[in-house]
């Protein structure tokens, strides 16, 4: 395992597009952000919401960059062929499948900290004084709520990984994984049904997942923050069953 | 040394040069490829079952029906209304001598504002039922004096509030069918506001005093709000019955109207020549904001978000799967006219896209409307024409992005990054506009800049000046005509093809 | 094995110009500081298969992409029948090639795979049948051209390259991944295509792939062409005059020899080279002076000879010699 690992971060390392991939989804989470928290109306009472979760939107941005990557860590090397190299160094599928999410969680994790510390920041210097109810990372729910982000993007790293495998094809997964993302909150938002919005809410990765980012009436949430990460978790799983389930049974 | 040969020579073939082999083969070539076909097929079947899952999960069975006006449009018909009949011709005048309006800041917590469309003034209808015809002149918040008849006709009278110091006289006189409106600002000089005939109306219409007061617009909601008026110097002229004037709630319980202000219901006080009014509500035609359960085609049409994704990823992998298998080699040893091949490409990308969009959004519009209609959602109602508009718009977005793609994986090579930017360009800006908070003026900037504006064609709201509401994207209501919107992505396609066409010249391949 | 669909038109008048098909003059490419095309000059000809051999890196594939129109080049020429390829109307009909027989759609079949291709050119769906059948591959031709062999992917390509029934045929390195059934078929088939006055280029980085097959070659080398001529030509230019004698009495002979005029030099413990004199003459002297000897033959390099001979030093990557690893 430890060789296995080696040999996936060597690859990580020794191309350009994954550092490429993590810079955007840096700089596409503070602009997001930076946007975000710029436009909101504020007094001095308060901006009218969360304030956290305001300033950490731009990874509704940030995550595309992270699926890119997860999925070009897999179907890169199916395209070019090099999957055969990989399974032929390391023939145990599951330890090299294994060796390849790790290392993408470490990456997106380095990767995501720096991009949702970033869009804390710019949310601060932006957003006007606001006394006591300033962001910090000393304040319970925002920590949580910092913290829960980079979780989700690891999660949408995984869960992303775990579709390419299945699907072999970087524009389908790719494709796939940000319909995904996007598809439940527009819909939800056309229903008209309260009851249908709210089990919307409850399943979609997104939607879901971002409930993390919550400090403000988490009584009206569909589902509180941290089994809403567990949803996003529930889909990353299952696609990484699916997907290192069909990367053992079938050939290369 | 080498021996006199004779060249090999094919027998002359008659051929056309031309830009239609180049499209028939890049038509061969996408229909050979099954996955390709099958995105397109998935696509339309997107669209389509979409339509049935918001048909199917919509509910508004039991509630109270969406007022009708006489344009068969819908409207806001709920005002507090004093009244008597009149029967056949007759004049009613009145001065409007204040028109105050207040605002909650919470609930209980009334404070004074300002409702630019708050309403004051005398109202002929043919009764009290929501969505009757009428024809009405009136004092407003900031508006000056207005008449407006039947909802959806506003003429403007003098400007200027109406206060103590300065009241606004009004009159309304029917004779037949027509209602004329005189407005005056001293009592002396009458000038004639307007106008019309209201058809409908009955030989007996009642007739009196009204106050509407439709919600403040703010912060991207709005607060309902409530109006009261001062009126004095009541004469009336003609077949009325004489007796006491009826006070009377019109359209109480009303899906366009969200009801009074808590401790601040509507109510009339006075007799004869002074009354006080207070009321809330408004007469006008619904919007989006104003009958919140209203569908609109645009919903029916979700599925389009799934199908471009879908789109997207065949219109890249047209021409990214050429320079990952190095087929781009042959493509263009066979056809070394490279601009032709990708206008080629384009074509028929596009019109294989544009069949399957118009397949499935003319499949899924009666669909989705009928289950809708059938689980008693209200839909805005459009034209055959605009629904035929939305369909094959839609159809042209979903075609248009295509080729987006396709022009983004030329310039990229690379099916990826294609896919991605193709979909953040378009799907991203449609999810921005769906944040709530975001201010009017940054939702209106995205929906007009960015490829997601093409999304307009799906509009068939549309605004009016006598109503404030938020005509935002999040509402319906787009900044840009349907084609203009529509035009912007396309502008986007014709750049990025153009620039796709230069570096496939320039690059090797 | 190849049928000729169309009938050469026989009153045709050559002229010396049109002799040449392919013109290739001056071409220099440059990617970035790596020369790869260095004033690259040959001619392909008519009812010839020219082998066009060079080692890896040489500039042989990057010279094909080029007389295909696509790579551009910062000086020279590439010229069909006279004629830059871009401005051919029906490219497919002047030059077939095959540049990668892995450059196509998965997941299409070989019968589609040739049928956009037709169609690209205005050829009917008819002409697809018959390259199919040419090739061998009718039994497969519905299959995806994913699930091929390299070696059915070739003969597919070689399809593609038929299509237009092209008086020029350019094939990069066809043999390889070839099983030897393959290449027999691959050798007869080029020489068939040459004997109906077709031109013929192949490339190659083996000379013994093409030793058999080709009439004429175009050794290159760093970018340039650094021999252009016939197969016997080069061999003669090699082998000199050159006669090998096998003797017990090496010294007489020399002397026998030497005082004929000829050059003499032992080669072995009895074996002598001589050149300068025909092999028919030498036996007579021999005889005249009584020597003894076995065996008087005459001395062919081999085309394998020339080529090593002639890339020596254009050979970009090779392999450290025992001196240099030992320094």
């Amino acid at each position: 395992m430890r060789l296995a690992l080696h040999a996936e971060w060597t690859k990580m390392r020794t191309v350009a597009s994954p550092l490429w991939l993590l810079l955007g989804t840096v700089a596409a989470t503070v602009a997001l952000s930076a946007v975000a928290t710029s436009v909101v109306n504020c007094t001095a009472r308060g901006c009218g919401g969360d304030t956290t979760k305001l300033s950490l939107m731009g990874v509704y941005l940030g995550q595309a960059p992270v699926a890119i990557l997860a999925v070009l860590v897999i179907s890169g090397e199916y395209s070019s062929g090099m999957i055969r190299t990989t399974l032929t160094a390391m023939p145990r599928r599951a330890t090299a499948f294994a060796a390849k999410a790790i290392t993408l969680t470490g990456v997106v994790a380095v990767g995501g900290t720096v991009a949702v510390l970033g869009a804390v920041l710019a949310g601060r210097l932006i957003l006007p004084d606001l006394g006591d109810q300033a962001l910090s990372l000393a304040d319970g729910p925002t920590l949580r709520a910092v913290f829960g982000t980079v979780l989700y993007l690891i999660l949408i790293g995984l869960l992303s990984l775990g579709i390419a495998t299945a699907v072999r094809d970087s524009a389908t997964s790719i494709g796939i994984v940000l319909g995904l993302l996007y598809i439940f909150p527009i819909i939800s938002g056309t229903i008209s049904d309260p009851d249908w919005q709210r089990l919307l809410q409850q399943i979609a990765p997104m939607s879901a997942g971002l409930a993390i980012q919550a400090t403000t009436d988490l009584h009206s949430l569909p589902l509180s923050p941290w089994a809403g990460l567990g949803v996003t978790a529930g889909w990353a799983t299952a696609a990484l069953l699916a997907g290192g389930l069909l990367l053992r049974v079938r050939d290369t | 040394m080498t021996p006199t040969v004779t060249p090999y020579r094919p027998s002359e073939r008659v051929g056309r040069d031309g830009f239609l082999q180049v499209l028939h083969a890049e038509w061969t070539k996408f229909r050979t490829v099954r996955g390709w076909t099958v995105g397109m097929m998935a696509a339309a079947l997107m669209v389509v079952l979409f339509a049935l899952l918001v048909g199917v999960s919509s509910n508004q069975k039991g509630s109270p029906p969406v007022p009708i006006g006489p344009g068969g449009e819908p409207v806001t018909d709920s005002f507090y209304f004093v009244h008597q009949p009149l029967a056949g011709d007759g004049s009613i005048t009145v001065s409007v001598s204040a028109l105050k309006s207040s605002i909650p800041k919470a609930p209980g917590d009334l404070r004074p504002g300002t409702v630019p469309w708050a309403k004051a003034g005398l109202i002929i209808k043919d009764g009290t039922r929501q969505g009757s015809p009428y024809a009405a002149i009136m004092a407003t918040g900031s508006h000056g004096v207005r008449m407006q008849d039947n909802y959806v006709n506003d003429t403007a009278g003098p400007t200027g509030p109406a206060s103590a110091e300065s009241p606004r006289r009004l009159r309304l006189d029917r004779s037949g069918d027509t209602i004329t409106g005189y407005a005056s600002t001293d009592g002396t000089k009458w000038t004639k506001v307007g106008t019309t005939q209201v058809s409908g109306l009955g030989s007996t219409a009642q007739v009196g005093l009204f106050v509407a007061s439709p919600p403040a617009v703010g912060g991207g909601g709005t607060a309902g709000s409530v109006s009261t008026a001062t009126f004095g110097d009541l004469r009336t002229q003609g077949g009325w019955a004489g007796g006491n004037w009826t006070g009377s709630q019109v359209g109480a319980k009303s899906p366009t109207f969200a009801g009074y202000p808590e401790n601040a219901p509507g109510s009339f006080t006075g007799s004869d020549a002074r009354f006080t009014v207070t009321g809330a509500g408004d007469i006008a035609p619904a919007v989006s904001d104003s009958l919140p359960t209203g569908g609109h085609l645009r919903n029916i049409l979700t599925g389009t978000f799934a199908a471009l994704i879908a789109v997207i990823v065949v219109g890249a992998l047209f021409i990214t799967a050429e320079y990952r298998n190095k087929m781009i080699h042959l493509t263009l040893a066979a056809s070394p006219r490279r601009s032709r091949v990708l206008v080629a490409k384009a074509i028929v990308l596009w019109a294989v896209t544009f069949v399957a969009g118009s397949v499935g959004a003319i499949l899924a519009t009666p669909l989705g409307l009928g289950l809708a209609r059938g689980n008693g959602v209200y839909i805005f109602p459009v034209t055959s024409s605009t629904e035929l508009r939305v369909e094959l718009g839609t159809a042209a977005l979903l075609a248009t992005a295509s080729v987006l793609a396709l022009s983004v994986g030329a310039i990229f090579r690379h099916s990826a990054g294609a896919v991605t930017t193709a979909i953040v360009a378009i799907v991203l800006p449609y999810i921005l506009i769906a944040i709530p908070f975001m201010p009017a003026s940054v939702s209106k900037g995205v929906a007009t800049v960015t490829p997601g504006a093409a999304f307009a064609v799906q509009q068939t709201l549309v605004p009016y000046d006598q109503v404030a509401s938020n005509y935002t994207p999040y509402y319906g209501y787009y900044p840009l005509a349907p084609w203009a919107g529509f035009a912007v992505l396309a502008g986007y396609a014709v750049a990025s093809l153009a620039v796709a066409a230069v570096l496939l010249n320039r690059r090797d391949a | 094995m190849y049928k000729n669909q169309h009938e050469t038109t026989p009153n045709r008048k050559l002229t010396p110009m049109s002799a040449a098909e392919i013109v290739v003059a001056g071409l220099r490419k440059r990617y970035g500081a790596t020369r790869a095309l260095d004033g690259m000059s040959f001619t392909v000809r008519p009812g010839l298969v020219t082998g066009f051999l060079g080692p890896n890196g040489a500039g042989k594939s990057t010279t094909m992409r080029v007389i295909l129109g696509l790579d551009a080049v910062d000086a020279g020429t590439a010229l069909i029948e006279g004629k830059p390829y871009h401005s051919l109307r029906h490219p497919l009909n002047h030059v077939g090639s095959l540049l990668d027989a892995a450059a196509l759609h998965p997941s299409r079949s070989a019968r589609d795979h040739l049928l956009w291709l037709a169609h690209s050119q205005g050829l009917a769906a008819r002409r697809v049948n018959q390259v199919i059948e040419q090739v061998g591959l009718t039994s497969a031709a519905r299959r995806k051209a994913g699930g091929y062999s390299l070696g059915m992917r070739q003969r597919l390509g070689i399809a593609a390259a038929l299509l237009g029934d092209p008086p020029i045929i350019m094939l990069d390195e066809p043999f390889n991944g070839m099983d030897p059934d393959g290449i027999i078929w691959m050798r007869g088939f080029l020489r068939s295509l040459a004997a109906q006055g077709r031109a013929v280029l192949v490339s190659s980085h083996l000379m013994s792939e093409v030793q058999d097959t080709a009439d004429h070659l175009v050794v290159v080398g760093r970018g340039k062409a650094i021999a252009d001529a016939g197969v016997a030509d080069l061999i003669a230019a090699a082998s000199g005059n050159r006669v090998a004698l096998r003797t017990t009495a090496g010294t007489h002979a020399m002397r026998v020899l030497g005082h004929a005029g000829a050059a003499v030099a032992a080669t072995g413990r009895d074996t002598i080279t001589v050149s300068g004199l025909p092999a028919d003459r030498i036996v007579t002297l021999l005889n005249q002076s009584a020597v003894p000897f076995s065996e008087v033959s005459a001395h062919r390099a081999t085309l394998e000879d020339v080529y090593l001979e002639l890339t020596r030093d254009a050979v970009e990557f090779r392999a450290a010699t025992q001196s240099e690893v030992s320094r």
